[in-house]
């Protein structure tokens, strides 16, 4: 018997009993939407929470520290980040970049507003590639000049002095135009509040700390609403700012670098920490692990990331298991329905059997109609779930229960809503088996005798 | 045309030794006791008993549908008593048309594609198929009727469109239980004579079951069995269209 008469003639089958066949097909749609809104809104968890992770930093990148505290007690000199570790990562397996970084508090100036603390951080080509500039371009690296890229929400710091010119008091931006008017930079911080507040205590003045004019090269891309790793801080070129604070501090300490235990200053710079780059997300963890053997603490995202991993795979096992309690009672529906049909057709299949159709033709038959039942179910399923995930995603309660975190909380992947499909069908066609087989082992001629 | 002459040679259908034996509790049912012939192609014969004299398990048998406790059928040169069940579904498609009692069609289908049933088990195309089911409702009289639902038409054509459908296969032999039962006198007398027709036209060798005498009377040989045995076998020669 061909394919499409067998197919015809199955689902013909099916529309003689309309309310029937509906029936059985609506719970299987319930069984699919279930499944594949439930799988939508583990993934989307899952997928929201890598997202979040991504924004605080590169899933490859590790951060390297200093262990400040335990060689704190101990006599001997703890490690320190220097230019000779920062070479020694960069030669190791998988590494393809390394920076470190060196933080100086600053305070920028332009006008009568001052942005005060802020976090100056000298780095190399290798970090400055991973951040995306929007306005402007980026510093240049050549150790000539110090250029700045300023963090997209920097410009928040900035206030006037006065009561209620902050920001963080307003709402409102400060009229600052980094890009167009001179800023300044002062890097003698306590200097700079010392002379303020109007002397060294006994009440001399002190002669303020120099301004230097400072170029803008960039700003970091994002509006004042997008947050990124990069939103607080100022970069630029670190060779040129080793320079200029050498320049600026002359033989003083330089502030925020450690000294040794007579109280002075070493005569390198030593970096708070220094950030690597892997090249696969997989070596991260064997990376990390060269690097704490060094001597330094080191943490990435991976771990996090493989914790949370698994986690949100199991929430997606136990949403996909509640959905799949209600496919299940579905397909015993399909089981019951292809009975009931097959008690119905008794006489026809037995008819059907002493006129010559295959047994494997009636088996399949059933087969057929059931995996239709199937497919129709995970189809009309399919769209219901897509209506569902729409309404979960666009429904504001939903999006408050994610703590206000952007994004779509249930998505379907293409994989999910193929293998739905899939399932679906073949829930239909293993639920239609056994009465298949009972209609293909009937007897024809106990069926014909059916009077 | 080689295998019409080869059929007029050689039985078409041979029967040998048949027993079937149902056990009821201890005791045994025969209800076919060593039956014994054999029919050529082109013939029209009436298998004639009382109810219980085992006519229909000896047709059902022939038909493949049951299998015989001892003895042998041979259909076409071909031992059918040891076929598997696939294997005489296979041998039915291929061989045998059948018309029922109580017609059998399927309800849902029109006349047409009740017709043309079988042919699909075949695997034929529906252009073809459609196209022999017609030619066959013509040859049985429902030009008109060809579009009717199974439930939409009265028993008589029902069963002409039964017999259409065992016809449509173009089978080696037709087997015809108790074909006219369920048919008040007139409809019977002219399905009978379709059928008779038919079989000279198209050469075609029917096998009916009846317990009318007077039904059988339109064969060309008559089997009385009574008790699961072969009490005579008449053979008649009947005129076209005559004594009806």
């Amino acid at each position: 018997m061909r394919f499409l008469d067998l197919l015809v003639m199955s689902v013909n089958n099916l529309r003689r009993r309309k309310l029937r066949t509906a029936l059985t097909v609506l719970g299987v749609v319930i069984g699919t939407a279930s499944i594949v809104v439930m799988m939508s809104l583990g993934i989307g968890m899952s997928e929201m929470q890598m997202e979040l992770m991504e924004s605080y930093g590169s899933m490859t990148a590790i951060n390297v520290y200093s262990d400040m505290y335990s060689t704190q007690n101990s006599s001997k000199e703890p490690a320190h980040l220097t230019d000779e570790t920062i070479e020694a990562i960069r030669r190791m397996d998988h590494v393809e970049g390394v920076s470190p970084l060196l933080n100086v508090n600053v305070i920028l100036k332009q006008g009568q507003y001052v942005a005060s603390y802020v976090s100056l951080v000298g780095v190399n080509q290798d970090y400055m590639k991973q951040i995306t500039v929007g306005e402007g371009t980026y510093p240049v690296m050549d150790g000539s000049e110090v250029q700045l890229l300023v963090g997209n929400w920097v410009i928040q710091n900035f206030s006037n002095g006065k009561q209620n010119s902050s920001y963080y008091e307003t709402g409102e931006l400060p009229p600052v135009d980094l890009m167009n008017d001179p800023l300044y930079i002062i890097y003698d911080v306590d200097g700079y509040y010392t002379s303020m507040n109007g002397g060294n205590g006994d009440g001399t003045p002190v002669k303020p700390p120099k301004k230097y004019l400072v170029p803008v090269a960039g700003i970091v891309e994002g509006g004042i609403e997008d947050a990124n790793q990069y939103s607080w801080s100022v970069y630029t070129d670190l060779e040129a700012l080793k320079k200029q604070l050498k320049q600026v501090f002359k033989k003083n300490p330089i502030p925020g670098q450690p000294t040794n235990k007579k109280g002075k200053p070493y005569n390198y710079f030593i970096y708070n920490n220094a950030v690597v780059y892997v090249d696969d997300i997989d070596n991260v963890k064997a990376v990390q692990e060269a690097i704490t053997d060094m001597g330094f603490q080191a943490n990435s995202n991976s771990e996090w990331m493989e914790q949370s991993k698994k986690q949100s795979q199991m929430i997606q096992m136990v949403l996909g298991g509640i959905g799949a309690v209600s496919l299940f009672v579905a397909a015993i529906g399909i089981a019951n329905t292809m009975m009931m049909s097959i008690y119905e057709r008794t006489k026809e299949i037995g008819v059907m059997k002493v006129l010559g159709c295959d047994m494997g033709n009636i088996r399949n038959m059933f087969l057929i109609e059931s995996g239709f039942i199937g497919l129709l179910g995970g189809v009309i399923g399919l769209i219901l779930s897509y209506g569902i995930s729409y309404l979960i995603n666009h429904f504001p309660v939903a999006a408050s229960m994610m703590g206000g975190m952007e994004g779509d909380i249930s998505r379907i992947p293409l994989w999910l809503s193929g293998s739905a499909l899939g399932f679906a069908v073949v829930v239909g066609m293993v639920a239609g088996f056994l009465p298949a087989i009972r209609a293909m082992k009937l007897s024809p001629l106990a069926a014909i005798r059916n009077e | 045309m080689a295998e019409t002459e080869k059929g007029k040679e050689k039985p078409i259908i041979q029967v040998k030794n048949l027993y079937k034996i149902y056990r009821v509790g201890e005791s045994k049912v025969y209800a076919l006791n060593g039956v014994d012939f054999s029919l050529n192609k082109g013939e029209f014969c009436a298998v004639v008993g009382p109810s219980g004299s085992g006519k229909s398990t000896l047709l059902n048998m022939m038909a493949g549908l049951e299998k015989p406790t001892k003895g042998e059928i041979i259909i076409a040169g071909t031992h059918i008593e040891k076929m598997t069940e696939s294997q005489l579904v296979t041998f039915r498609r291929q061989n045998v048309g059948f018309i029922f009692q109580s017609y059998n069609l399927i309800k849902t289908l029109n006349a047409v594609e009740n017709v043309a049933l079988p042919l699909s088990f075949r695997g034929v195309g529906k252009k073809e198929r459609t196209e022999k089911a017609k030619q066959y409702l013509k040859l049985v009289g429902l030009e008109k009727q060809m579009d009717r639902m199974a439930n939409e038409m009265s028993g008589g054509q029902q069963q002409r469109v039964g017999i259409a459908r065992a016809l449509a296969v173009n089978p080696r032999i037709i087997f015809a239980d108790e074909p006219t039962g369920n048919l008040d006198s007139k409809t019977t007398k002219e399905v009978l004579k379709l059928m008779r027709r038919i079989v000279r036209e198209q050469n075609q060798t029917l096998i009916m079951v009846t317990h009318d005498n007077y039904l059988a009377g339109f064969a060309d040989k008559q089997i009385h069995i009574v008790d699961g045995k072969v009490m005579k076998i008449e053979e008649q020669n009947h005129d076209d269209e005559e004594e009806l």
